[in-house]
């Protein structure tokens, strides 16, 4: 596993944006062990402190959960799970509307430009 | 923690530190910046006791730093700290000897981890390799707090890699570090403090994530600021 971290973001979000797309990728399933914090700093090449960070915010974000003395797991609540989703989604056509709106474009023209992006990947993918 | 407090050094007229106070914590990752010849390694002496300064003090702990308490630290120069003619074996041998706190099997890990050979003598190892050896020997004592005087400079990108993972590893879990360099570049993302230094004084003192969270400026960007700014 490798990421390349920009400079000038926090890194412990730049860490949580990383797990939160292995969740909502399924790479990380629901009820699955993280990592020590140790062991992913290491992995990235970052500060332990940083991962801790990241880790915190995840357990308030109820992300994940630790129970005394064992390592933290990804959540199996589905609604979080359905609630990460969704904000991934928002952020993701955010970013996508800003960047296609400088072109003037119908919705219509758009959708089967998107189809054909979605289908040549899950080709790519095979 | 070691608190350096308004420290002073002078070499005949000049002045090198004038007035430096900072802190180093354990468990963090602190890094003394400044261009060559601004005065870190004279830091690193004065916490050592290896240079008398005219003014100001090193605690550790609370505690005035007496020779007593630098079984709790490990120095690691910029230079090597073994004999050319011996082997990796005979330096690690030598510090088994004479450190009370030397751990024989961190070596081992340690030795394993930068893939060193310890039938190998010194003065036949690349410049890399030396810095590894050095490293090595420093961070095989079980101490509190480390102290590297620029362990990255001269050395290629490949072993520079190899250790800067040290950093991120068990290797120095819950240990204050203090590493000196000039060049931060590719370890912005290892460091908890930075202390930049300028014309013997710190110009200023910071957390590295904070920094970007508040401000959103890398470490290079504050330098710059410093610097040429």
């Amino acid at each position: 596993m490798s990421v390349t971290f920009n400079k000038r973001d926090p890194i412990y979000l730049q860490v949580m944006t990383h797990l939160k797309k292995q969740i909502v990728s399924g790479e990380l399933k629901p009820g699955v062990e993280m990592p020590s914090r140790r062991q992913l700093a290491n992995q990235l090449k970052i500060n332990p402190n940083t991962v801790q960070r990241a880790y915190s915010e995840m357990e308030e974000q109820r992300l994940i959960f630790t129970e005394p003395n064992k390592p933290s797991r990804i959540s199996e609540d589905p609604n979080v799970l359905n609630q990460l989703k969704k904000e991934w989604l928002n952020q993701a056509i955010t970013r996508f509307v800003s960047a296609i709106d400088p072109i003037d474009m119908d919705l219509e023209d758009l959708m089967p430009m998107i189809e054909q992006e979605l289908a040549n990947r899950k080709k790519a993918q095979k | 923690m070691i608190e350096v407090k308004d420290i002073h050094k002078q070499f005949g007229r000049k002045k090198v530190l004038n007035g430096v106070s900072f802190t180093i914590e354990k468990g963090e990752i602190s890094c003394l910046v400044g261009v060559n010849g601004v005065g870190k390694t004279t830091i690193l002496n004065a916490i050592m006791n290896l240079t008398p300064v005219k003014k100001g003090s090193v605690t550790i702990d609370g505690e005035t730093l007496v020779p007593a308490l630098y079984n709790k630290i490990a120095f690691i120069p910029d230079a090597s700290i073994s004999l050319p003619h011996f082997t990796i074996q005979e330096s690690m041998d030598f510090m088994n000897d004479y450190y009370d706190t030397w751990n024989a099997r961190r070596a081992k890990d340690i030795l394993k981890f930068f893939r060193l050979n310890a039938s190998d003598k010194l003065r036949d190892l690349s410049k890399g390799n030396q810095a590894k050896v050095n490293l090595l020997l420093g961070l095989a004592l079980d101490v509190e707090y480390i102290l590297m005087d620029e362990p990255f400079s001269g050395i290629d990108i490949f072993t520079r890699e190899q250790i800067t993972e040290v950093f991120s590893s068990y290797l120095v879990e819950d240990r204050g570090v203090l590493i000196t360099t000039h060049e931060i570049n590719d370890i912005e993302h290892l460091l908890d403090k930075v202390i930049l230094l300028d014309e013997g004084k710190i110009y200023k003192e910071f957390n590295a994530e904070h920094m970007r969270e508040t401000e959103g400026k890398s470490v290079i960007d504050v330098m710059r600021e410093v610097y040429t700014g």
